[in-house]
């Protein structure tokens, strides 16, 4: 261990990079020669990626322990990359807080690795092995093998990138990166415009989420001022800065008052429901979890490696990671709480009567992250990433046990709706032994059977929302309601008795009766065997259409797919010791509390039960609703054989067609949101096209021809008419020539009460002047002076007169008045003629007024 | 370490990037292997050669003066001597003129070598026209270098992809781009007024000549459309031109057309707003900003392959430019009380309204268009910011708009070759049959619509940081952060949206059955823009490291410029700021018989009139 850390100290720990480094020259090496490498070696590349990155975190993971066990601070090991672009703060707005005063922070790519992402890590390489195997035989056929195993390991990439990464952008790479891996993964099978449509959908979701993680790191940026974790945490005081989000000025005069009246929130509150949007667009909270159900277009491994296991755990693992950014805001803490209560609710009503295998197992999805939300968002972050590491062992074990039902289902039925409906199955318990011992005991795990995974982590998160809230210093701001308590922990329990129905009612409809596919015939052989299809539900083939098939007996997988089924199912049964709070076992708490407790002020966390009093009577619900979901679950699908389920879903049509149709959220978003968008947008069209091109475009060029075609009506061709014109032009000018222009300029200053008059000169021009405003002329004969001066005393005021006498021996005469003002006025006014300004002017400074007027 | 071996750790990368280049096509074909590992070089080159404590190749001391000079003419006195090439020889018109513009690029790399500190570098003065106060004056800084290394890269690929599609009038085609990559090389190193303003109105008519020559159905219509803009916004801008010139005149005495003088004018509140309007127009034009947008679409969809490529990817940045460089240089009082106003409407107009045009299209040129004035919006919102950030940011989305809208025009282009629409109804499923062209298309949608690791995101990301803690945006600032980061959905729903119609569904219909992939033309074409995502992506400090002084030497002129507006609003006529001195006014120009100050007296001097009813 010693000789490990002098290779990798803790501030160089070059270990991640090859963690991180593995997957991405998968990625690469199978994305671009994979089409010459063959499917053997494009396997070999990538679960050969996959294992060292796997053996790299249990290193990792390993050194990180032993320098934990020594120190007091939890331990943290960092990889200092390259400077990634640097934010300098010239011109900008003075910063609010006191925390970083520096010129500029520069974004570094380094990636780092605590307590948290250790975990994480270890959980994304260790099942996403497990993952990598079972594609290798459940992909084998597909042609695009060497691209899914791409896109796999570019996964890997981007999620290790997610959680190991040191700072908020960096993060935000990964983060993208498993969007853009989602989105080509979901639209894999692409030939399919359903498929295509739900990687899209997926994309545009996640990318509301990325907006509002945009924002939180803008908001983080100028309240903060930093990015990183240890920066974010120096300067969260600036966060306590309470924003003007509504100033109350608009129509101010037309609303009342309850709207006029200026509202602020803290910084924490706007950065951590923008950071949440993030996360509910990440990990399918309402209102942003629509794209998940339909990201089962997918193959299966990949929802149960992305879409169950790791990627969309990455918001749990954010709000995690902003811990005491989060604790700042009670309010924010209270919506997280609650979006993740009333999601678990919510979708685990959709997951009742869904009757698509893979459906119900993503709306179970859902369900299961608003619980971990729930349990993050009261303030338990243990308990909520306890059941993250539960889900990712049960959940993918389900997903993977389904993919092993739907491969068994492929060999009569390739349509992929009618493969993977629970109505199809029944009875496989005989012909698949392993998948369905695995599957029961995933099933007893997430239903939350005594003793299994599922049972202590969702028992702690209902024992932490009924007991813990959070508060704020500040006794002004949001506070929780008193009874937030009880009734997060009251649908919590109602959602878990509906996850125990609906698990066992997946678990009885697939195993148990008798097999509804296809009719079994002893020996059955393919007559026309079609050998790239066995796997490609994008084929149609609408064998069923044609009256009951023939079909041999449903067939167990291969060992590479049922080991990883076995080493999942284990843990999902076992797993739960790892943070078996009632019975004090708890290791993983024992890990991850130092981390929280570092970040996290105390103070702000609040427990009613700080001695665990009610630890186990709060387990009594959670028992009861196991076992009242399983026992009716068994009742109407085991004894019953659906009967009561059918004749509940005739008595109450309307509300049993409203939860097939997921309640209709799809169709309200497609009418409210992408409807209003594209009229908006159609509107744009509109606009651009007949507003703005017409105004600026068409109106000008009419303009244009119009003029055009009036002045075109005076270029007659007409000598005549040409000659006529030019006559009365001459005539114009020859006037303008012959008439005096008796004008002036007036420039002066009133400091020395100086002034001149200037006059205009001209053809023969010659003046004579009246200066000191005596009414006759200083001179009667006409002179060559064109300008007088004049000294005028404070406030007094001249006319000056002259006149003019042009070469035809007309004359005419213009009157200036020289003002000199006191020295209190300020007006400054100039010289004017009656008949047009006068050109130019004085230079004054100081205050003058000259008036001048021709007469 | 013995030298060999030290010489093995330098190459190797070098020797690994030109291997892995090397071996990525799938076909035959030497020349393609060798241009793609060369490609893969180049990028490692470019990284490991500006990476921070690289000593530099070239001494560095030697700013040669003629540098800039000969970049610009070059490709000129190239397009001079393409007209006595014979017309009967197209090889070698293509060799020839591909020979000068890959020759003015390699040229121009040798900017790299300067370490960009504060100041003019690779400065030239020279008289030209001295009884006119017009020099020839020319010099490059942090923010002008970039786009002079994103012209000279652009222009040879956008001939080379036109030499692929275009195979009519090669000499007349030869000749314009020439001429037209001089006149923009020219527009951004000028520093006189009057040579700018020659080179700005020269680019225009090659540019009109490949859009109405080479051009699509509607050619001729969109020529027009895209010289009226242009040119209505150009006249306003002389006419500011010449006003500013004649203000410098009538306080100092002596005309001078030279930016650095006339930066120095305090002209009087109305007189500055309105030569602030027309440079801004003329800019806004270019750029475009919306309401003069309309221009763009057409002119895009109607100009060939290689002139769509030109446009995004240089001449617009002219317009981005231009407003930096001359509007918020010279008239920081007007532009930083319109900031906040022209941010509203680069993001409304640009970001969102640009947004939903484009998702809205049919034609897949007229999409990518609209893009541009989505991106551009982006890189405006940067420039009205005025914060460190927000202006690096502009700059390098300024690069990475040139960068993935370049490339998706080539993209549009390899289509529209073998099936001559470019409406995304007629396509679907081609991914199937074209992958590596899907592949390719993919990944430039990503750098355009911002995923973080490839360029597009590092210009967003800053232009959103450098908005939110903006000055001059004020109490909107934050909202108008808010407003960009939308606009990043809506770049993945319209991008999306033609990926998704184009390439993935079934492939029905018979006409695309047959396509061939990218062909080794446009592999070479699009293989150093690629390699450009992913550097700009990910090793954006490069190019930041050396426009850090020069943009906060344009900030602190333009936060002191809008005090001494401020200072000097009361007074009615024009004014001087006071010389700086320092690097970046080097090249000041004063004649040595300048006369004396002129007495108060003096009935010429300019005065503003403010009347009193």
């Amino acid at each position: 261990m010693e000789a490990l850390q002098k290779i990798f100290p803790a501030n160089d720990f070059a270990l991640l990079l090859l963690i991180i480094g593995m997957p991405l020259l998968g990625a690469f090496v199978n994305g671009v020669f994979g089409k010459r490498l063959g499917k053997d070696a494009v396997g070999l590349m990538a679960l050969s990626a996959l294992a060292v990155a796997f053996l790299g975190s249990v290193l990792a993971f390993a050194m990180l322990h032993h320098a934990q066990a020594g120190s007091e601070s939890p331990a943290r090991f960092v990889w200092h990359g390259w400077q990634w672009l640097t934010l300098s703060r010239a011109g900008e707005a003075s910063f609010i807080h006191a925390g970083a005063g520096a010129n500029s922070f520069s974004l570094e790519v380094a990636f780092s690795l605590d307590a948290l992402n250790a975990t994480m890590a270890l959980i994304v390489t260790g099942v996403g092995f497990l993952i990598h195997l079972y594609s290798a035989a459940y992909m084998k056929d597909d042609p695009g093998f060497y691209r899914f195993f791409a896109y796999l390991n570019l996964f890997i990439f981007s999620m290790l990138v997610l959680i190991l990464g040191h700072s908020l952008p960096i993060l935000f790479v990964g983060w993208e990166g498993v969007g853009l891996c989602s989105y080509l993964l979901i639209g894999f099978w692409f030939d399919q415009e359903a498929n295509a449509r739900a990687g899209k959908k997926a994309f545009i979701v996640n990318r509301v989420g990325d907006f509002g993680l945009l924002v939180a790191m803008a908001l983080l940026v100028r309240y903060a001022g930093a990015l990183d974790w240890d920066g974010i945490a120096a300067g969260s005081r600036g966060l306590m800065t309470e924003v003007r989000i509504w100033d109350g000025q608009l129509f101010a005069a037309f609303l009342p008052d309850v709207i006029t009246q200026p509202r602020s929130v803290s910084a924490a509150t706007l950065v951590g429901l923008a950071l949440f949007l993030g996360c509910a667009g990440k990990s399918a909270q309402i209102p942003l979890y629509t794209w998940l159900p339909d990201a089962m277009a997918g193959p299966t491994p990949v929802s149960a490696l992305i879409h169950a296991a790791t990627m969309v755990t990455a918001g749990i693992y954010l709000v995690c990671r902003m811990a005491g950014v989060f604790t700042l805001s009670p309010a924010a803490m209270f919506v997280v709480a609650c979006i993740g209560a009333l999601t678990a609710l919510f979708a685990a009503t959709i997951a009742l009567v869904q009757r698509d295998i893979k459906k119900v197992l993503a709306y179970s999805t859902v369900s299961q992250l608003g619980y971990m939300f729930l349990g993050v968002g009261v303030g338990a972050f243990t308990a909520g990433f306890f059941h993250v590491l539960t889900h990712a062992f049960f959940k993918a074990c389900l997903f993977l046990g389904a993919g092993s039902v739907i491969h068994a289902m492929h060999a009569r039925i390739h349509d992929t709706d009618a493969s993977q409906d629970v109505s199809n199955m029944g009875g496989l318990k005989k012909y698949l032994p392993l998948t369905h011992a695995t599957f029961l005991a995933s099933v007893l795990a997430i239903s939350g059977m005594p003793l299994t995974s599922g049972f202590f982590s969702k028992d702690e998160i209902l024992y932490s929302a009924f007991t813990r809230s959070v508060v704020s210093s500040n006794p002004t701001t949001f506070a929780w309601p008193a009874s937030t308590g009880v009734v997060l922990f009251a649908i919590g329990v109602t959602a878990a008795v509906m996850t125990a129905f609906y698990m066992f009612r997946l678990y009885f409809l697939i195993f148990h009766g008798s097999f509804k596919g296809w009719r079994i015939v002893a020996g059955w052989k393919e007559p026309q065997h079609d050998p790239h299809h066995a796997h490609d539900p994008h084929h149609h083939h609408h064998h069923h259409s044609s009256g009951p098939l023939d079909g041999p007996e449903p067939h167990e997988s291969p060992w590479r797919m049922t080991l990883p089924l076995v080493v999942l199912a284990a843990l999902a049964a076992f797993g739960g010791f790892l943070n078996a709070a009632p019975l004090h076992i708890t290791p993983l708490e024992h890990w991850l509390e130092p981390l929280f407790e570092a970040t996290v002020d105390p103070a702000r966390l609040h427990n009613t039960d700080p001695d665990h009093a009610l630890m186990w009577p709060l387990l009594i619900p959670g028992v009861a609703a196991f076992l009242i979901g399983s026992s009716v679950a068994y009742y109407f699908y085991v004894m019953r054989k659906s009967a009561p389920a059918t004749s509940l879903a005739e008595r109450f049509p309307a509300l049993h067609q409203l939860l097939v149709d997921k309640w209709r959220v799809d169709e309200l978003y497609d009418e409210l949101v992408v409807g209003s968008l594209e009229a908006l947008a159609d509107a744009a069209v509109w606009v651009d096209r007949w507003v703005v091109d017409g105004i600026i475009a068409r109106l000008t060029a009419l303009i244009v021809t119009v003029w055009g075609h009036l002045l075109r009506l005076t270029q007659t061709g007409h000598a005549q008419a040409y000659a006529a014109t030019m006559v009365v032009g001459m005539f114009g000018i020859g006037w303008f020539v012959a008439v005096p222009q008796p004008k002036a300029i007036i420039s002066g200053d009133a400091q020395t009460g100086q002034y001149a008059v200037q006059a205009a000169p001209g053809l023969g021009y010659v003046y004579r002047w009246d200066s000191d405003g005596d009414g006759t002329y200083d001179q009667e004969e006409f002179g060559t002076t064109s300008s007088v001066t004049l000294s005028l005393e404070e406030g007094a005021t001249r006319d000056v007169r002259f006149e003019v006498k042009n070469a035809f021996g007309r004359t005419r005469t213009g009157v200036y008045q020289v003002h000199r003002p006191k020295r209190d006025a300020t007006s400054v006014v100039l010289g004017r003629d009656i008949h047009q300004p006068v050109p130019g002017g004085a230079a004054a400074s100081a205050p003058l007024t000259l008036r001048g007027s021709l007469r | 370490m013995n030298p060999l071996a030290s010489a093995i750790v330098e190459t190797w990368p070098y020797v690994l990037a030109f291997v892995v280049g090397a071996m990525l096509p799938r076909r035959q074909g030497r020349m393609e292997r060798f241009a793609l590992g060369l490609v893969a070089l180049l990028g490692v080159g470019f990284v490991r050669g500006l990476w921070p404590g690289t000593p530099s190749a070239v001494e560095p001391a030697a700013e040669w003066p003629h540098l800039l000079s000969l970049i610009v003419f070059l490709p000129i006195v190239g397009a001079v001597a393409v007209l006595f090439l014979p017309r009967q020889a197209p090889r070698l018109l293509r060799r020839f003129s591909m020979g000068v513009l890959v020759v003015d690029f390699v040229v121009s790399l040798f900017l790299l070598a300067t370490p960009m500190t504060s100041g003019w570098h690779h400065q030239y003065v020279a008289e030209w026209l001295p009884s006119f106060g017009i020099r020839y004056h020319v010099a490059v800084d942090g923010v002008s270098f970039w786009l002079v290394l994103l012209s000279t890269l652009s222009s040879p690929l956008a001939l080379y992809v036109s030499f692929g599609s275009i195979t009519r009038r090669t000499k007349e085609l030869c000749f314009s781009f020439l001429l037209l990559h001089g006149a923009m090389l020219g527009a951004f190193v000028s520093l006189d007024l009057f040579l700018f303003y020659l080179f700005w109105e020269l680019m225009l008519v090659p540019m009109i000549l490949i859009i109405g020559v080479w051009g699509g159905s509607e050619k001729v219509k969109a020529a027009y459309k895209f010289f009226l803009y242009t040119m209505a916004g150009s006249m306003v801008m002389l006419a500011a031109i010449l006003y500013m010139v004649w203000s410098f005149k009538q306080l100092e005495g002596y005309y001078t057309f030279d930016y650095l003088a006339l930066r120095r004018l305090l002209l009087s509140e109305p007189a500055a707003w309105l030569c602030f309007a027309g440079f801004s127009l003329a800019f806004l034009i270019k750029v475009p900003m919306w309401p003069f947008h309309t221009w763009l679409p057409d002119a895009h969809v109607q100009a060939p392959t290689g002139g769509s490529v030109i446009l995004a990817a240089v001449m617009l940045k002219l317009g981005t430019y231009g407003y930096l460089r001359f509007c918020m240089g010279m008239f920081e009082g007007p532009a930083w009380q319109a900031g906040a106003t022209l941010a509203w409407v680069a993001l409304l107009g640009g970001v969102i309204y640009g947004a939903l045009c484009a998702w809205r299209q049919a034609d897949i040129k007229r999409l990518v268009a609209y893009s541009s004035v989505a991106h551009l919006g982006f890189v405006m919102l940067g420039l009205f910011s005025a914060t460190q950030a927000g202006i690096e940011g502009a700059i390098i989305q300024m690069v990475n708009h040139g960068i993935s809208t370049g490339a998706l025009f080539i993209l549009v282009g390899v289509i529209y070759d073998r099936r001559h629409t470019r409406l995304a109804a007629e396509y679907g499923g081609l991914a199937k049959v074209m992958p590596i062209y899907a592949a390719l298309f993919v990944i430039f949608t990503m750098a355009s619509i911002g995923v973080p690791g490839t360029n597009g995101f590092v210009g967003e990301f800053m232009v959103i940081m450098g908005t939110i803690v903006s000055q001059p945006l004020g109490r909107w600032a934050t909202s108008q952060a808010a407003v960009a980061a939308f606009g990043v959905i809506l770049a993945a729903v319209y991008m999306l949206s033609v990926v998704q119609k184009v390439f993935f569904g079934p492939l029905d219909n018979p006409k695309n059955q047959g396509l061939s992939d990218v062909n080794p033309r446009e592999t070479m074409a699009l293989a150093p823009l690629l390699v450009l995502v992913f550097v700009v992506g990910l090793f954006p400090n490069l190019l930041l490291d050396r426009m850090h002084e020069s943009v906060s030497s344009v900030i602190g002129r333009y936060v002191e410029g809008r005090v001494a507006y401020q200072e000097h609003r009361g007074q009615p006529g024009a004014g001087l700021k006071p010389r700086k001195g320092g690097p970046t006014e080097s090249g000041y120009p004063e004649p040595d018989d300048k006369p004396e100050p002129t007495p108060a007296l003096e009935p010429s001097v300019a005065v503003r009139a403010e009347e009193t009813p």
